[in-house]
């Protein structure tokens, strides 16, 4: 191919690009970006190239670049002449020969369908492929690509970025042809200053005013450099472009050139990118092959050349001066500015840098000129970023949005919200210089000033998202390793003063620093905020200022109460499972003194980590599996069910009388301290039980005519047996816990006199009414039930006439329970909820068993209004149809009524719709109230506003469950006990063991033992338990497949 | 004054490295493209001392200066790199994706130890049969995989403890 120095032969290259665009014949493309390398795009590929042979068909096959869903590759695209172009996703190799096969008959393989596009807006250049296809979505109704604006990544993944004529194609480099044929270098920086580009590397300074600077400067010799030292880690989109679309940075760098005078172009770009270094010489290659660099370029006396130099990591090269430090062959570290490059950069000649992406948006001004760019973005950022979207996130890819597109909508629209089920608690944006922001500031537009408000920065645009098992002090701690590692050494503040703070953030995920450390790192780095001499020194505290700004709650649980609630930090913790268990049980402990069949330490180690082993073995939500080692395996371990293995085998049995000696018998002398409990249940019988080993005189004080509170009243019998309760409760009593039944505090005594009477008072009367009293019409009507009140009833062994059909309104354990107690009274019962299935807070189990009972479920769906007849009964219920509108503070999506009425006809309707606390008992008693309505304590000792009063469980976290109720019991006897006795005296109550601890050498090959459930049909008709116990040999088997991480690297020491 | 003896290294060796520097000399990160080029070569992937030497007599840049080069890239390696390399992601989305018992994971099954380094400048640590080196990178731009690990530069996407044992196991299988 000739040199291109006229028009024609411009114009002829271009129709050659079309033609292999948009052929006579169908064309095949393969996402070849390392991303799809990764997913096997290359195999993918040669199967589509094979297949092609094999059939004989006259088929175009190309690689092209990334389309940014990065979550959905291999990516392929397939048109027909005259047809839209059709995306797919996750295409294997298998599955080459019939796409080939489909397409042959005028058909696109629906299973792999993605989205079409039937015209592309290339900017330079407008692709109109076809209509038709329309039960294919089009490629912006699809949510991951809704509201995205393509003018950066307006190519990648359309055309060939190893052929030049493909560009060429889009009406490439005509931008570059306008520039050099009107010859008026000062109309183009005018332009770029008029359309307010702000440079795309990070810190946003006008890309014009800087053109301007080197346009000025008077030398023989000037440079224009691309950084493509991309070193942000979490940010990628810069690998991306060069990748899929390497013209569009030459052609930027080239007319960047010639309007500031420059002669030589530089690429500085990672090693650590060999597909995109090796795409981009190509790219130069071809492009001095056919003019566009070089010497005379379009016949307009104008040389150009463009050179690519590789980074070998170091992120401080990011910072101009240490670029150009490292360019002249010296170790990359920057000096002071002024000067400024564009007076004295590159061997003292005048030198402007731009970041990529700042490149790739200069054809697309010089081609629509400045007033359209403006018009895109906010006031003040115009124009677009690409932001790589990664981290706890569904679908997780390249989003190239306006400026000024709120947070929320890159996290919750196009990226789907959190993973598994987890709730999404925080962004990162900008890297290592960037901050964390958090889940309730997520309205925020994402533009230059908005996140430096927040204490966070644009950056490059990395975007990784955090959840709930994300440690914020872990984050902050991990950017400080890292611009630790990577500050270049020359200033003070910053190499010794990142040291620094690395190693007060490393005691602080230790469990050993002090609250003194919280300040100290607070001022440490505002110092090296102010006084480091380049951006990397400056920008570094940037994450843990917002963290500690954001998240100081997560500071202080590591300090003051040794606890990482993600399970992050390992030394926090003895292993996951005990991490995530709210009653901090040692697991792996008790599973290997089972396994040893040392049965009386076993029972010992439960019963004194958690006072209500069987209970909870029935009814806790587990949390203990969701973050055991065993699941990457096949499934976690079934640790609820060992304890209840362990428990009943004790407590159900003759051996009952010799275990409960042998607890009492841990008691600790007498103190003469008195302390009382009010409220029975899981937090009350905890404190108690715990508060009597310390050696205190422990009164409980309940209105109910029996302990247990929730357990005992709104559990159904099915579930929890109240026998296995009563027993329990019967060995918490041995260790001298007195009951004082039938006794409501307040009226028959009132919590002045337990002042008076006692040395400490511990509050725990849970959640008994009705969170709000619903307000549809009809709720007065016969047969309309509050859930507790309807269970409690049941409980009570009251006949409660429900009828024939029952509906239950709420998605919780509450509502489930409801459900299947009615469907054990004979009824048919219709759990109405108003979300989705999978935002159900109720244990998965058990609304699992509810189905298989006969329940039937209606989602998105909300109480309209309940009718009665003319006795003033049930006769049907009227319920609104819910669409899930946008993310609420939950991060799920908020129901929103659609209108439409759908009527339900019913005997009994049952509101399961949450509980909240007594109010007034609290007010009465002088206890400070949060606005949630729930007695105010401090975190760590559970203290409330009034001396000698402390408060746990439900009335202090609102409805929860009953094993985060038991650690409040716990955790509020050891307080009180210590508050008391000034001293900490938990650990010589509670008992030591000596077990194995080796690993075991190689993982069991057992699967989970589960309990047995009876056949569905009988147990409905059933009050009987439903999940039967294992056997002892199921519980030996299930304590050998613990990994025992207890013995992981953080303990092994 | 020619007191100090000019250093040499193997014909084959030198011949390409005279070719390399031959090539940059002159041009913007010239001293950067010899040193990866010539590191690139070694079958061990490193830049051995007297290379730098050589590097630094033939090219005119002071040792000195070569030598901070050298040390400043976490690119460049100054000993000898095993015959296999897994190198995993520290990147922010890896991290976040438990990236950091990825490498625990590594070093424990090679043993490679577990001392804390994380106050070092990067971690290379290499088995002493010369076998595996285990080393880390801020960040390959796979986020989108994460996370990700690199076996003997094969990019692997949402690795967990057991697929990399696996791969682990699987080079230590063949190379026997």
């Amino acid at each position: 191919m000739a040199r291109i120095q006229d028009i024609a032969a411009f114009n002829a290259a271009r129709e050659t690009g079309l033609e292999k665009l948009m052929p006579t014949v169908p064309r095949i493309t393969v996402g070849m970006g390392t991303c799809g390398r990764g997913n096997g795009a290359e195999g993918l590929y040669h199967a589509f190239a094979a297949a092609i042979d094999r059939s004989g068909m006259d088929v175009v096959l190309a690689g092209v670049g990334c389309f940014g869903s990065c979550y959905c590759e291999p990516i392929v695209s397939v048109r027909l002449p005259n047809h839209p172009l059709v995306m797919m996703k996750k295409v294997g190799a298998n599955d080459a020969g019939r796409i080939l096969q489909d397409l042959a008959t005028g058909n696109v393989t629906p299973e792999f369908v993605f989205c079409r596009i039937e015209e592309w807006d290339h900017i330079t250049g407008h692709l109109r492929y076809g209509n038709g296809y329309p039960e294919v979505p089009l490629w912006n109704e699809v949510p991951f690509f809704k509201g995205q604006q393509k003018l950066v990544l307006r190519n990648c993944g359309f055309i060939n970025p190893d052929d030049i004529e493909e560009y060429f194609g889009i009406g490439g480099y005509q931008a570059l042809y306008k520039v050099l044929i009107e010859g008026r270098p000062e109309t183009v920086i005018e332009q770029i200053k008029a359309s307010k580009l702000r440079g795309r590397g990070g810190a946003g300074y006008l890309t014009g005013n800087k053109w301007e600077f080197m346009a000025k400067a008077k030398s023989d010799q000037k440079y224009v450099i691309c950084n493509a030292d991309e070193g942000d880690p979490g940010a990628y989109m810069n690998r991306n472009e060069i990748e899929s679309d390497p013209h569009s940075l030459l052609e930027g760098m080239i007319i960047g050139g010639y309007v500031t005078g420059a002669t030589e172009g530089i690429v500085y770009i990672r090693a650590e990118y060999p597909l995109a270094v090796r795409r981009l010489q190509r790219a130069i290659e071809q492009a001095r092959e056919y003019g566009m660099l070089g010497e005379n370029i379009f016949g307009r006396g104008f040389n150009f050349n463009i050179e690519i130099v590789e980074g070998a990591g170091a992120f401080v090269c990011g910072e101009e001066t240490a670029l150009i430090a490292s360019l002249e062959g010296h170790a990359g570290r920057p000096r002071p500015r002024p000067p400024f490059p564009a007076q004295k950069g590159l061997r003292g000649k005048p030198t402007n840098i731009n970041n990529v992406e700042t490149w790739y948006n200069v054809a697309p001004i010089v081609t629509r000129g400045a007033p359209w760019f403006t018009g895109i973005g906010s006031a003040k950022s115009s124009g677009t970023k690409v932001i790589s979207l990664v981290g706890k996130v569904q679908n997780t890819g390249l989003v190239e949005m306006p400026l000024g597109t709120p947070l929320k909508t890159y996290i919750y629209d196009v990226g789907g919200g959190g993973v598994d089920g987890r709730q999404v608690k925080s962004v990162q944006t900008g890297g290592p210089s960037g901050g964390c922001i958090p889940q309730d500031m997520f309205d925020t537009p994402v533009d230059y000033e908005s996140l430096a408000q927040l204490g966070s920065i644009m950056g490059s645009g990395g975007m990784v998202v955090m959840d709930e098992a994300n440690c914020m002090v872990d984050v902050a701690r991990y950017f400080i390793e890292f611009t630790h590692s990577e500050s270049c050494g020359k200033c003070v503040p910053c190499r010794v003063g990142l040291n620094k703070s690395l190693r007060i953030l490393n005691r602080m995920t230790e469990g050993a620093a002090t609250p003194h450390h919280i300040e100290l790192l607070d001022d440490l780095s505002r110092y090296i905020r102010e006084c480091s001499l380049c951006g990397l020194g400056q920008s570094a505290p940037n994450p843990v200022l917002t963290t500690l700004r954001h998240f100081k709650n997560e500071f202080e649980d590591h300090i003051l109460a040794r606890r990482c609630e993600a399970g992050v930090c390992e030394e926090l913790a003895l292993s996951p499972c005990e991490n995530s268990c709210p009653l901090h049980m040692d697991i792996p402990r008790y599973l290997q003194l089972y396994k040893e069949q040392r049965f009386d330490d076993a029972f010992m180690a439960v019963i004194m980590d958690n006072p209500l082993p069987s209970s909870t073995g029935r009814v806790c939500q587990h949390p203990c599996e969701s973050r055991c080692r065993r699941k990457t395996l096949d499934e976690p371990v079934n640790m609820r069910e060992v304890h209840r293995f362990i428990g009943d085998t004790m407590l159900l049995s003759d051996k009952f009388e010799e275990a409960a000696a042998r607890v009492a018998a841990r008691k600790l002398d007498p103190t003469g301290r008195k302390i009382a409990v009010v409220g029975a249940g899981p937090a009350g019988l905890s404190a108690a039980f715990y508060l009597s080993l310390l050696g205190h005189d422990v009164t409980v004080y309940d209105d109910k005519p029996e302990a247990g509170g929730m357990l005992a009243f709104a559990l159904p019998e099915y579930r929890l047996p109240k026998a296995v309760l009563r027993r329990e409760i019967e060995l918490i009593e041995r260790t001298g816990v007195k009951f004082v039944l039938n006794t409501r505090v307040g009226p028959d005594i009132s919590l002045n006199e337990l002042d008076d009477r006692y040395d400490s008072v511990f509050l725990s009367f849970g959640t008994w009414k009705e969170a709000a009293p619903p307000r549809e019409p009809g709720t007065n009507l016969k047969g309309v039930y509050p859930a507790l009140h309807f269970l409690e009833s049941v409980a009570r062994g009251e006949t409660v006439q429900l009828g024939r059909r029952v509906v239950v309104i709420g998605g919780g354990n509450a509502a489930i329970d409801s459900a299947r107690t009615a469907i054990r009274t004979g009824a048919e019962a219709t759990v109405i909820y108003r979300r989705e299935r999978k935002d159900m807070p109720a244990i998965a189990e058990e609304t699992h068993s509810a189905k298989e009972e006969g329940a039937k479920f209606v989602f998105l769906a909300t109480p309209h209004r309940i009718i009665g007849d003319d006795q003033g009964r049930v006769k049907s219920i009227e319920v609104v149809k819910t669409r899930l509108g946008e993310f609420d503070s939950s991060g799920r999506r908020k129901p929103i009524s659609t209108g439409e009425i759908q009527r339900f006809d019913c005997d009994a309707v049952i509101f399961a719709i949450g509980e909240s606390v007594d109010i007034e008992l609290a007010q009465s008693a002088g206890l400070k109230l949060s606005h949630s309505g729930t007695i105010e304590v401090n975190r760590y000792s559970l203290a409330s506003s009034r001396p000698k009063f402390y408060a746990g469980g439900d009335v202090v976290t609102g409805a929860s469950n009953v094993s985060g109720a038991m650690s409040y019991g716990k955790l509020a006897a050891r307080s009180i006990d210590r508050q008391m006795m000034e001293a900490d005296r938990w650990k010589t109550a509670m008992p030591d063991f000596q077990f194995d601890m080796t690993a075991p050498d190689a993982a069991s090959e057992s699967r989970r033992n589960r309990g047995r459930e009876l056949d569905a049909a009988l147990r409905a008709k059933s009050e009987d338990e439903v999940v039967a116990m294992l056997s002892h040999e199921e519980t030996l088997d299930e304590c050998q497949r613990c990994l025992r991480c207890d013995l992981s690297v953080a303990n092994a020491t | 004054m020619q007191t100090l003896q000019q250093p040499r290294l193997e014909a084959g060796e030198q011949e390409f490295v005279d070719q390399v520097i031959t090539d940059r000399k002159g041009r913007p990160g010239a001293l950067l493209g010899i040193l990866e080029a010539v590191q690139e070569h070694h079958p061990h992937k490193y830049l051995p001392m007297a290379t730098l030497d050589y590097i630094a007599a033939k090219t005119g840049v002071p040792l000195s200066r070569v030598f901070s080069v050298a040390t400043f890239y976490s690119l460049f390696n100054l000993k000898a790199q095993g015959d296999n390399t897994i190198c995993i992601c520290r990147g922010t989305a890896c991290h976040t994706r438990g990236s950091r018992n990825l490498l625990q994971s590594a070093r424990l099954s090679l043993g490679l130890g577990l001392e804390d380094i994380s106050e070092e400048d990067k971690v290379l640590l290499t088995t002493e049969d010369g076998k595996f080196t285990v080393r880390t990178v801020a960040c390959f731009g796979q986020c989108a995989l994460a996370p990700v690990v690199e076996v003997n530069q094969k990019i692997r996407g949402h690795v967990n403890e057991r697929t990399l044992q696996r791969e682990i196991e699987t080079i230590e299988r063949e190379s026997e």
